[in-house]
């Protein structure tokens, strides 16, 4: 089975990031593969392995993305497709579901691997939007992926407990990161990935986003807290009081 | 008349309280716009919830009454949503941010020629259409601004964003017809597995308790369980403990897992980090308690206990006991 696998680079949320007059301040070399993304690649490849087949990443982003795709070359997926925007491009997940529509378009693929949402935005839209402008069936936030003869049977985490689901190929799924833990690339994977074939084509023409963003604000500040101090027993009754102060028993 | 609808979730036979604040929200939007409000259930027995949607202002429900709603699979929401707003062609679509609602958002769009603006914490209609929100980003560590344009404009929104609020109108129910092709679905469900401790969907409770990798052992989980009883709580995780299979992956509060904002939460033996602050933050009262002094809950803490919670959570459950038997 062939697996294609749509990967983002995004910051790395854990990193310093400031606001400076509405925008994001941060260091621009700090950023990460999608972790959702890296589940997705790590499905994959568990599966190929098992099963034989293939495994394809396909990235968006500008020309220094490719380190990105390097690394998902060097977890063990076989090719990459890099769809090279300028640096700075908006695009907005409406965007980039037609950028992926136009490329699996008559590609040839079983079964196409998103994450459940980006990790800086999460949008969580990408996905489905793309199985639905090509067609696909497709399940999300999968917390289970496996092969059952020619059906793709999914686990899925949904409000109040887990659906399992078959779905006929060519369908799309979207990966939770609590499907796995996604493989830390070894030496000898990081030197293969260099040699592994990717596709690096500029896009013409990017879709405009519908999804304007407007500024950013930091979030309203909570009223500082208060530690309370004392034995267990005196703690704890202490809380008691405050809780019932505040109304909330 | 321009239209706003307002998608209800129904569960356990209640639509839940995350749909009841997003209809509550859009109908101040409906106000403010001078526009008609709607509400659409999608349920085995639609029309028998319609009485609680003009409750809360709705003046038309429509109705989708299919046995297949009684488990969630999104080809047929995907469906009858196309068909209802077909029908009302609204303006603007709320729905409360639910997985499900995740689940079928981006496709609708696709769909409807429609634009999404997902898990937004606030949303306002502008005079020319176009809906602007704010939506948490980076892990929650910022807002961002955003707009969007190109009706039907399809938000979701967080769950404990607005108040549910009732406004009594006498709802006129349309039923819509609905018949759906069990050999066109291109998917099978095999199996629903309801955790046990999730068929009260945690993003509705009023009181959370929240296990993190401090509770190590069954002890652990069961002094979590009694202090979650005594305070009536819904019970809450972290990754950590999910990974670990101490608790299900229903009860995971995060940026992976759901958005929590009950009138108090309590977060026991977990450290804060900013993935799981980002599920619980919009708490009214947060309660932390780690033997950790500079562990980041703290940061976002209203009253924290720095001790170990083998010590601190007995007599904690004691005491709660003996208010419980004095109010
Ligand atoms: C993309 C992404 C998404 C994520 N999504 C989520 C999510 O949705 N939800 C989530 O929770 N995490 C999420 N995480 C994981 C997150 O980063 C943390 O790893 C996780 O929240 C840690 O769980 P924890 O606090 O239980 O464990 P730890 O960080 O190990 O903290 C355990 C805490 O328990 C305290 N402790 C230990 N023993 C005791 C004791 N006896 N008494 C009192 N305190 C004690 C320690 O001081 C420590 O602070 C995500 C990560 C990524 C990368
Ligand atoms: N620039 C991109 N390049 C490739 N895939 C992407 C890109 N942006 C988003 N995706 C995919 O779509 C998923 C959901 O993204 P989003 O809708 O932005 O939350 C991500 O987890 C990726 O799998």
């Amino acid at each position: 089975m062939k697996f294609c696998v749509c990967i983002k680079q995004v910051p790395d949320v854990t990193a310093p990031i400031q606001i400076r007059d509405g925008a994001l301040q941060m260091d621009a070399g700090r950023v990460v593969l999608n972790a959702y993304d890296a589940s997705a690649v790590e499905a994959a490849l568990v599966l190929t392995e098992a099963h034989g087949g293939e495994v394809e990443v396909v990235l968006i982003g500008p020309e220094k993305a490719t380190e990105t795709i390097r690394k998902a070359l060097a977890m063990g997926a076989h090719r990459a497709t890099h769809l090279v925007v300028d640096e700075g491009a908006a695009l907005d997940s409406h965007a980039v579901s037609e950028l992926l529509a136009r490329h699996f378009e008559g590609a040839d693929c079983d079964v196409i691997l998103t994450g459940k949402q980006a990790q800086d935005t999460d949008a969580g839209l990408a996905g489905a939007m793309l199985a639905e402008r090509l067609g696909r069936p497709y399940a999300t936030n999968a917390v289970g992926l496996g092969l059952d003869g020619e059906a793709v049977v999914v686990t899925r985490q949904g409000d109040t407990g887990q659906e399992t689901i078959a779905l006929p190929t060519p369908c799309l799924v979207t990966c939770s990161n609590d499907m796995n833990d996604p493989r830390i690339p070894n030496l000898r994977g990081v030197m293969q990935a260099k040699k592994k074939p990717l596709d690096a084509r500029p896009v013409a023409e990017a879709p405009a986003p519908r999804v304007q963003t407007l500024g950013y604000e930091p979030l309203p500040s909570r009223e500082p807290g208060v530690r309370l101090d004392g034995e267990p027993a005196e703690q704890a009754a202490d809380l008691v009081r405050r809780l019932a102060d505040a109304s909330v028993l | 008349m321009p239209k706003i609808l307002s998608y209800a979730a129904v569960q356990n036979g209640q639509p839940t309280r995350a749909s009841l604040e997003g209809l509550s929200r859009a109908r101040e939007l409906a106000q403010a716009r001078g526009a008609g409000l709607a509400a659409v259930v999608l349920a085995p027995d639609a029309e028998a919830h319609a009485e609680v949607f003009g409750r809360y202002g709705a003046q038309t429900v429509y109705a989708v009454s299919d046995p297949v709603f009684k488990t969630h699979l999104n080809t047929p929401v995907l469906e009858a949503l196309e068909a209802v707003i077909g029908r009302a062609e609204p303006e603007v679509v709320v729905f409360p941010s639910t997985e499900g609602v995740k689940d079928v958002l981006g496709a609708l769009a696709v769909r409807t020629g429609g634009t999404v603006l997902p898990d937004v914490s606030e949303v306002e209609v502008r005079g020319d259409g176009a809906v602007e929100g704010l939506r948490p980003v980076m892990a929650s560590k910022f807002l961002a601004r955003v707009r969007a344009e190109g009706a039907p404009v399809l938000v979701s929104v967080r769950a404990g964003s607005y108040e549910a609020t009732e406004a009594p109108t006498e709802a006129t129910v349309e039923p819509v017809p609905f018949s759906f092709d069990q050999g066109s679905l291109r998917q099978t469900l095999r199996e629903v597995a309801t955790s046990a401790a999730g068929a009260v969907d945690l993003s509705d409770a009023r009181v959370v308790v929240a296990a993190g990798r401090g509770v190590k052992d069954e002890a652990g989980k069961q002094l979590v369980e009694e202090l979650a009883e005594v305070l009536g709580a819904a019970i809450g995780a972290s990754r950590a403990v999910v990974e670990s299979g101490m608790f299900p992956a229903t009860a995971q509060i995060g940026q992976t897992g759901k958005v929590v904002s009950p009138d108090l939460y309590v977060g026991v033996g977990l450290s804060g980090a900013i993935q799981h602050v980002a599920g619980m933050v919009n708490s009214r009262v947060i309660v932390a308690i780690n033997n950790n002094p500079d562990a980041p809950i703290f940061d976002v803490a209203t009253y924290g206990i720095v001790g170990d919670l083998y010590q601190v959570l007995p007599p904690l459950i004691a005491a709660l006991k003996e208010q419980n038997v004095a109010v």
